[in-house]
């Protein structure tokens, strides 16, 4: 099987997961610029950072035969530094209109503050003259009520909601999500977010058609494995082939590849594995000799 | 005495030769100003003579003034090194004046994660406190559970200086990572209706997750949840979590439900159910009851 894994922070992750995502035949992955786990005090580093999701993060997991897309965007909590936030709106622009950035995100609310209210209006606006998908981070306190602004302020800009995957949703959101005509992403997060039965059950009961299910694995304790290890759990539960195709591969193309910015052709071509391209000169071979065109299993 | 007298005192008792010779350099530095740069690095420095390892452990009577000094500034779990960081912060003579707010704001950028703890438990002796709620909320924000703390837990700041929303999440965030919410000075105080549906929507959330609501959620409602709050407090009471049951019985008597209290202490089958019941009944369903339910409280 091939999955998609659509949101994954690859930058906290080692080499170990992504030998290990494509072993389990993960393809491809959206990675999102996100916080870091505390605050950035400069431009300079958020160019940096938007740079390395665009560059080396890309280059890194080509080495492994995992696509690597991006969405670029100022996430919720660093929307509150609101100095700093008005500088990184004014260079989104340059990498987020990039090759392979297929969304604006992952933005919307943390706290649901003014001034996170502000930075995530102004991205789905810009996303919608851009004519760009935009991936939405749904808060951890107050989860519906941040996902019911996220909603209600994409449909007042007039975004449309095709476009809009709200992510991290529980059984409790999906609903305002689906009926919104919206993407419902969850997050399967060992012991917090989803887990994988329950992700189960909220196929069984929602079907397949709107729901994406990805990682989010981070610097944090998670599973660059979530989305495979749910696929093998809805295999034994008796879940339909097409229900499994549609949540942890298809439905996460439909929606991104909206961007323009995926190349399906290519992505459905086996990937070849070529570990000795180096990138600004480096590769991330350490010694080891480089494993050259072993196609990930299907 | 005030704060910076009551916290000198404290740590002329603590430390020694060479220490306090270091420290009581530092603090005269302070009060006789010093640039921005040079605050940082005296800041930093501190850990050279004090250790983060040393639990500063205040006696009843040291505890007792530093309430007097500031209602709600609880020491009782500081280190050395937090009471030497914040001794030199208090010492300044520039307090109430704009430079502090630039110099504290350097200190803040640079930080390490113990500068950190020690300068947001500063920020409950400055005057004007409200010039730094923006830097405060960047602590609500934090994922350093001990920086998350230091800025809201046993300090006055919270609830002299938050406004509406920073408190609302810094409550429910202590539900969220298990900081023990019943040492947010000033939460019986603050509670509202729009607090209570929060913790309502989270209640909601975990149980269709099949997980376990936090038992201090139940702090939260005080009068507010009306009849959904009281809904979700007996769906707690039929459970079988012996702690959240316990802290639904808190929960009910500060909802002021005394009749239905009453009839816990009656016939409740769980003998720790009805001695909270009986407790409750008794007047003792203030945040600090909860105390008693913390269970790393018990293990001291």
């Amino acid at each position: 099987m091939r999955f998609f894994d659509p949101h994954i922070h690859m930058t906290s992750r080692t080499t170990d997961d992504l030998e290990n995502m494509a072993s389990a035949g993960i393809r491809a992955i959206i990675e999102p610029a996100f916080w870091v786990g505390q605050p950035r005090t400069t431009l300079g580093a958020f160019v940096d950072y938007f740079s390395s999701l665009v560059g080396w993060e890309r280059f890194r997991a080509s080495q492994f035969g995992v696509k690597h897309y991006c969405a670029i965007g100022l996430n919720s909590k660093e929307a509150n530094q609101e100095g700093l936030a008005k500088e990184v709106l004014q260079i989104l622009p340059r990498f987020a209109l990039k090759e392979g950035v297929v969304a604006v995100g992952e933005i919307g609310y943390d706290e649901i503050t003014e001034a996170e209210e502000r930075a995530y209006a102004w991205q789905v606006n810009f996303a919608r003259q851009h004519d760009m998908v935009v991936m939405v981070h749904s808060p951890h306190r107050d989860k519906k009520r941040g996902i019911r602004r996220s909603l209600a302020v994409a449909k007042e800009i007039g975004f449309p909601m095709e476009k809009l995957v709200i992510d991290h949703n529980n059984e409790e959101t999906v609903e305002d999500v689906l009926e919104a005509g919206a993407w419902a992403a969850f997050t399967i997060y060992p012991h917090t977010k989803m887990g994988s039965e329950r992700m189960v059950e909220i196929v069984r009961k929602y079907g397949p058609k709107q729901i994406i299910v990805d990682s989010s694995a981070d610097w944090g304790v998670s599973d660059p494995l979530s989305v495979p290890k749910t696929a093998k759990l809805m295999i034994e539960r008796g879940l339909s082939q097409e229900a499994i195709e549609l949540t942890t591969w298809r439905n996460a193309l439909t929606a991104y590849a909206q961007s323009g910015q995926i190349d399906v052709e290519e992505l459905l071509q086996k990937p070849e594995i070529d570990q000795s391209r180096l990138f600004n000169d480096n590769s991330v071979l350490r010694g080891q000799s480089p494993r050259v065109e072993r196609p990930v299993p299907n | 005495m005030n704060a910076i007298q009551v916290l000198s005192a404290m740590l002329e008792r603590r430390l020694d030769g060479a220490a306090r010779e270091s420290w009581r350099t530092a603090a005269a530095e302070a009060a006789r100003g010093m640039s921005p740069d040079r605050f940082c690095i005296v800041l930093a420095m501190a850990s050279r003579y004090a250790r983060r390892s040393t639990a500063l452990a205040p006696d009843a009577a040291e505890l007792a003034r530093a309430q007097q000094a500031i209602p709600g500034w609880n020491p009782e779990r500081w280190s050395l090194l937090d009471a030497v960081r914040v001794s030199i912060v208090w010492s300044r003579s520039d307090l109430a004046r704009p430079t502090i707010v630039e110099a504290l704001e350097e200190a803040f950028r640079y930080a390490d994660e113990g500068e950190l703890v020690a300068l947001y438990r500063s920020l409950q002796g400055l005057p004007d406190g409200k010039r730094f709620a923006w830097r405060a909320g960047e602590g609500c924000r934090s994922n350093m559970r001990t920086v998350f703390e230091a800025n809201v837990l046993d300090t006055a700041y919270p609830a002299a200086c938050f406004d509406e929303l920073p408190w609302r999440q810094a409550v429910v965030k202590c539900l969220f990572v298990g900081a023990p919410l019943w040492r947010l000075h000033g939460l019986d105080g603050r509670l509202s209706p729009e607090l209570a549906r929060m913790v309502l929507d989270l209640v909601e959330e975990r149980r269709s997750a099949h997980r376990a609501v936090p038992h201090e959620l139940w702090l939260c409602l005080g009068t507010h949840g009306g009849g959904r709050g009281l809904a979700a407090l007996e769906a707690e009471l039929a459970g079988d979590d012996a702690l959240g049951r316990r802290a639904a019985i808190y929960g009910l008597a500060r909802a002021g439900v005394a009749d239905r209290v009453r009839s816990i202490a009656e016939r409740d089958r769980d003998p720790a159910a009805t001695e909270a019941a009986r407790d409750a009944l008794a007047g003792n369903c203030s945040q600090l009851v909860f105390r008693k339910l913390d269970p790393n409280e018990s293990k001291k």
